[in-house]
């Protein structure tokens, strides 16, 4: 009866109630929307992280913290086929590869500028660089001496797929090594500044002119990115126990920045959060207020009939949650539409620093449709509160005195 | 046991004023409002305090209503003193055992009429079928048991004030206090109320106390007091009840 009498009571005024119902819908909207859009952004860089790093690495933990070149610690072949065993032995392992990466220079006679190399296993399939390219082809072979460019470098270099260039670094010795190597495939990197020096080539013919056998890291991809982090934990048990000089270190740890992107982007939802509660909370305060003070005089009825004040309290406080769980609804629907409606367009943008279009989306799931019906529920409710209470502290004769 | 004209009425006290007083502030004075009124109703009464306006009469209604609390004195509810009840007692006893009628009727406009009968059974928590079984009753009796679904908006002021009247009596109160029940109503509509008054008192023998400036409606009282400046100038008792 109380929920049946609240809902009645609250469309008593219909315009009045239209007026707040689209200010809620209007102010979630426009949270979903901004949640929708963060959680998508975070979404996406975390897929896009963990793509290209794998879930967690293994390696010597002077090179994972970024205290020392790969070259000064590699994993000997003995430990790194130990350590994939012990990987293979994990449920939801999705793939793992190795790597070596290392510095050099890289032109023909004509000059030369810095390449930052990646030596990976092209069949792992899984440094999924493949995708990046825009001319030419992938590497083919474990060890075969050819090399995929970025494109800025393949420009500055003024090559193309079929072109040769000479590749020349340090081996781990500490001697100079070089090579000839054919240019077959050119990626497009999301990083403009990356793209100017990266370079691809198999991680067989990166040990052979590092003169080596050992790899720089084991990267591992999990079906479930979720579980990173405790399988690192046990990883990094298990290595412990076989007192290999291996660390273990998730995606995240990995890039330091992400926390720093994630604090940022939670600042804003945050304030928008807040902006969206305040608007609402003011608005229905007012309307509530003026609506609530019209019926003193029926409160003093319901009291003369015996109600107590926790009864007209509770009544009204109901009436500001129903307000809230219409114009949630109301606002959630609408979020959804405009979010799919904007999601239909297919907009793209080339971020800061960047030079590949990335598309623009709004998320549309649980959390940013949830979120923004809770802020208009709590709004909604703590509204009510004060007109609730003013009306409840009334005593009989005084409210049946009102007009 | 003695027949009144109304009902049988036993003697028992259903409430009771001790040296009721009752004092606003005003400024940095006080006015009195009740100035030591001593009233006892027993059950089967039907009494009306009359009096002009700012006589005092809608504040001793108020005090007998027990939404109000005097400034000195004492009122007893069933030979139980009220003063030191708290307000969740107050509205228990308001709930259960006093019914309201009001001059403006006071009805809940979003209720349909027999929700408006309903609501003191609800505050009651009497089961469902309990109170579908009793407003229907009640409603009969006021002669609206077409009307349940109804909005109070939907009824003439005589048919609003039916309504009250069933409201009041759901819970088979002790005690129905009227304020004012005819002067919004015209005088032909009036008269029916006082007669449905009249005939409720009779068949379920519960005390009534009409305050009233209305002189018709004095007519159909046994008891009737006279207020004015806040005390019971007098008394008059009638044998019977002017016929219908």
């Amino acid at each position: 009866m109380t929920i049946k009498v609240a809902a009645r009571n609250v469309f008593r005024n219909r315009r009045r109630t239209v007026i707040s119902l689209l200010v809620i819908a209007i102010g979630l909207t426009i949270l979903s929307f901004v949640l929708g859009f963060v959680g998508e952004a975070i979404t996406a860089a975390q897929r896009s992280l963990a793509m290209e790093l794998g879930a967690f690495q293994i390696g010597d933990p002077r090179v994972l913290d970024g205290k020392a070149s790969g070259l000064e610690a590699l994993i000997s072949p003995e430990i790194a086929e130990r350590a994939l065993a012990l990987v293979g032995d994990l449920p939801g392992v999705a793939g793992v590869t190795t790597q070596v990466r290392f510095a050099g220079l890289i032109g023909d006679e004509t000059g030369s500028t810095l390449l930052l190399a990646r030596g990976i296993v092209p069949e792992d399939c899984m440094t999924d660089y493949a995708c990046l390219i825009v001319a030419g082809r992938g590497l083919e072979g474990s060890d075969a001496r050819e090399i995929v460019l970025g494109e800025r470098l393949a420009q500055r270099l003024g090559v193309g797929p079929g072109d040769r260039v000479n590749v020349a670094t340090g081996t781990v010795s500490g001697t100079l090594n070089a090579a000839t190597v054919t240019v077959v495939g050119i990626v497009q990197y999301g990083e403009a500044q990356v793209e100017e020096r990266l370079g691809f080539v198999s991680l067989g013919f990166a040990q052979r002119l590092l003169r080596t056998s050992g790899v720089e890291r084991i990267l591992v991809w999990l079906d479930d990115l979720d579980q990173s982090t405790a399988y690192a934990e046990r990883l990094a048990r298990e290595f412990a126990a076989e007192q290999f000089p291996l660390a273990v270190r998730t995606w995240d740890e990995l890039t330091p920045f992400f926390a720093s992107l994630q604090t940022f982007w939670s600042a804003f939802s945050g304030f928008a959060t807040l902006a969206v509660f305040v608007l609402v909370f003011f608005s229905v305060l007012e309307v509530l207020t003026i609506s609530f003070l019209e019926r003193t005089r029926e409160v003093g009825t319901v009291r003369a009939l015996g109600a107590s004040r926790r009864r007209v309290f509770t009544g009204f406080v109901t009436e500001g949650l129903v307000v809230g769980v219409v114009g949630g609804l109301c606002g959630v629907v609408a979020g959804a539409a405009v979010a799919l409606l904007f999601n239909s367009l297919g907009l793209t943008f080339v971020p800061p620093g960047g030079n590949m279009p990335q598309p623009i989306r709004v998320a549309i799931s649980t959390s940013t449709l949830t979120a923004p019906f809770l802020v208009a529920l709590g709004a909604t409710f703590f509204s009510s509160l004060y007109p609730a209470g003013k009306n409840a502290r009334l005593t009989v004769v005084e409210a049946l005195r009102s007009l | 046991m003695q027949r009144s004209g109304f009902c049988y009425v036993n003697g028992t006290p259903v409430l009771e004023t001790r040296n009721l007083i009752k004092d606003y502030p005003l400024g940095r004075e006080n006015v009195r409002a009740l100035d030591g009124v001593d009233f006892t109703a027993v059950q089967g009464d039907f009494a009306v305090i009359n009096g002009p306006s700012g006589s005092g009469k809608t504040t001793l209604l108020n005090m007998l209503a027990l939404i109000d609390r005097p400034s000195e004195g004492e009122v007893l509810f069933e030979e139980k003193p009220t003063s030191r009840l708290t307000e969740g007692e107050l509205a228990l006893l308001r709930r259960e055992k006093i019914g309201l009628v009001f001059q403006t009727f006071n009805l809940i406009p979003v209720l349909s009429v027999a929700e408006n009968v309903e609501y003191p059974l609800l505050l009651t928590r009497a089961p469902r079928g309990a109170r579908r079984e009793r407003v229907a009753a009640r409603l009969d009796e006021v002669g609206l048991s077409g009307f349940g679904k109804r909005r109070p908006d939907e009824l003439s002021g005589g048919q609003r004030q039916r309504v009250a009247v069933a409201r009041a009596l759901v819970t088979q109160p002790r005690l129905v206090l009227a304020d004012e029940p005819t002067a919004n109503l015209d005088s032909t509509t009036g008269k029916q109320i006082m007669e449905l008054l009249q005939g409720l008192n009779t068949d379920h023998c519960v005390t009534f106390l009409v305050v009233t400036h209305d002189p018709s409606v004095v007519d159909y009282a046994q008891r009737v007091l006279t207020i004015r400046d806040g005390r019971i100038q007098g008394e008059e008792k009638r044998g019977a009840p002017r016929p219908a």
